[in-house]
């Protein structure tokens, strides 16, 4: 009994992950239509003004399915920015760096993420790295492995002109 | 006396090498100048390009090590080997490799060298976003963006003639500072011009790679919504165009990009690769 609940639990589970997803704040760059379904030539739900704030879903290709007040259904994604305006972004502040320097009393390299790695100072000052750099060589795909690679995940290569 | 002059002029030159100065009158030198004019201008050999990235390689690998995990880079590689596959310089001896930063940055390398930080792995949501990322680098590399701009910062600062000892002389002062520089690019950036180009040529190689086409419009969103001054975002701000400005400019891209949306984006597949 115990097991089957487990089971149907797990059966659900994927279903139930969509919704724990956040949805995240957007803003329209420019007024766009609210398409019942992903598409141009879908019906419209209501014209959004520009710079409407929506809530975002899903992305579905060029899609991205949006709240807005009341209404529920999809805009170009294109036309959207994430945040709101004047509202603190995801990441870290960079102050967040100052006060971890202030803590440990050194440049902070054990706790913070910006103090090694790739910044301008340790380029300026990199060394070569040849064992690295032939490790690297080793891990290298020929072209018939990578085109089974794709095969594997059904990507078929097709003819696409280069813009002008 | 001559590579005395060459150490000298290496020396005294900044990384802004538009304020480049000559250290002291040299009349052979600039006898030599002179002459290389003509043959300054001349493109880098194919052999030279790859030889000059595989030393450029070497130092960004100094900054910052592979991560230490064989079936991500091997991953990586596959998809990026496949891309490759979809362009004009198929042949190139193409490597790609995830560094181990926090930092989310991605870089080409002359000659079919291309780097993807962990950090910006991180934020990835499926396998079409990196093809995106690496398309738009592949590019660079098709381009020559890196080459050129090279190219063009050594004869500034060093004259044509030393840009000449340098690519003859693999180890050799000339060569070693004409690499610090070659390395040290990848802080300045290239312009934008070439920035915008790779984004729109991108999408049409990860498209012709049979991925979602949007992978790569999608990151900059990603990007966009990230607070500009968190500090894992510093350098690729730096050296790029801002993400807004980059999604605007693919708004002519919008008819390619609709045409091959609906291609696979392989979220699973990149989770089980990336997330182990």
């Amino acid at each position: 009994m115990r097991i089957l609940l487990l089971l149907l639990l797990l059966a659900v589970a994927p279903l139930l992950l969509p919704l724990l997803a956040a949805a995240e704040p957007a803003t329209l760059i420019r007024a766009t239509e609210l398409k019942k379904e992903p598409a141009t030539d879908a019906a419209t739900l209501a014209r959004l003004p520009e710079n409407a704030a929506v809530e975002t879903l899903e992305r579905r290709g060029g899609w991205m399915r949006v709240k807005s007040g009341g209404d529920e259904g999809w805009v170009r994604m294109l036309a959207l920015r994430f945040g709101v305006p004047g509202a603190v972004k995801q990441g870290d502040t960079g102050i967040s760096q100052l006060f971890n320097v202030a803590r440990t009393g050194t440049s902070g390299a054990q706790v913070t993420t910006g103090a090694r790695g790739l910044d301008a100072e340790q380029l300026a000052n990199a060394q070569p790295n040849p064992a690295e750099l032939a490790k690297m060589a080793g891990f290298a795909a020929d072209a018939d492995a990578a085109a089974s690679f794709a095969a594997k995940g059904k990507l078929s290569a097709t003819a696409v002109d280069y813009p002008k | 006396m001559r590579n005395l002059a060459f150490v000298l002029v290496f020396v005294f030159s900044t990384p802004v090498y538009a304020q480049f100065r000559l250290p002291s009158l040299d009349i052979n030198k600039l006898v030599d100048t002179v002459k290389s004019v003509g043959k300054a201008v001349q493109e880098i050999p194919e052999p030279e390009e790859i030889e000059i990235g595989q030393d450029v390689a070497s130092r960004l690998l100094g900054a910052a090590p592979l991560v230490p995990n064989p079936g991500l880079q091997r991953y990586v590689n596959h998809v990026g080997r496949w891309l490759a596959a979809q362009t004009e310089r198929p042949d190139l001896p193409w490597r790609f490799g995830v560094l181990d930063a926090p930092q989310l940055n991605a870089f080409a390398v002359p000659g079919g060298t291309i780097f993807i930080t962990r950090g910006l792995l991180e934020r990835m949501k499926s396998e079409a976003e990196l093809a995106g990322v690496l398309a738009h680098e592949i590019v660079h590399v098709l381009k020559k963006h890196h080459l050129k701009a090279i190219q063009k910062g050594a004869q500034t600062a060093l004259a044509g003639d030393a840009l000449g000892a340098a690519l003859k002389d693999r180890g050799g002062a000339a060569r070693d500072k004409l690499i610090a520089f070659g390395t040290e690019m990848y802080s300045r950036g290239l312009d934008k011009s070439d920035e915008l180009e790779a984004d729109r040529v991108g999408v049409v190689i990860a498209a012709r790679g049979g991925y979602d086409a949007y992978g790569l419009p999608s990151v900059l969103q990603t990007l966009q919504a990230m607070n500009a001054q968190d500090s894992g975002l510093a350098l690729m701000f730096k050296t790029h165009p801002a993400p807004a400005e980059r999604l605007g400019a693919l708004d002519r891209m919008q008819a390619t990009l609709d045409a091959y949306a609906a291609q696979p984006q392989l979220v699973e597949r990149f989770a089980a690769s990336v997330r182990k």
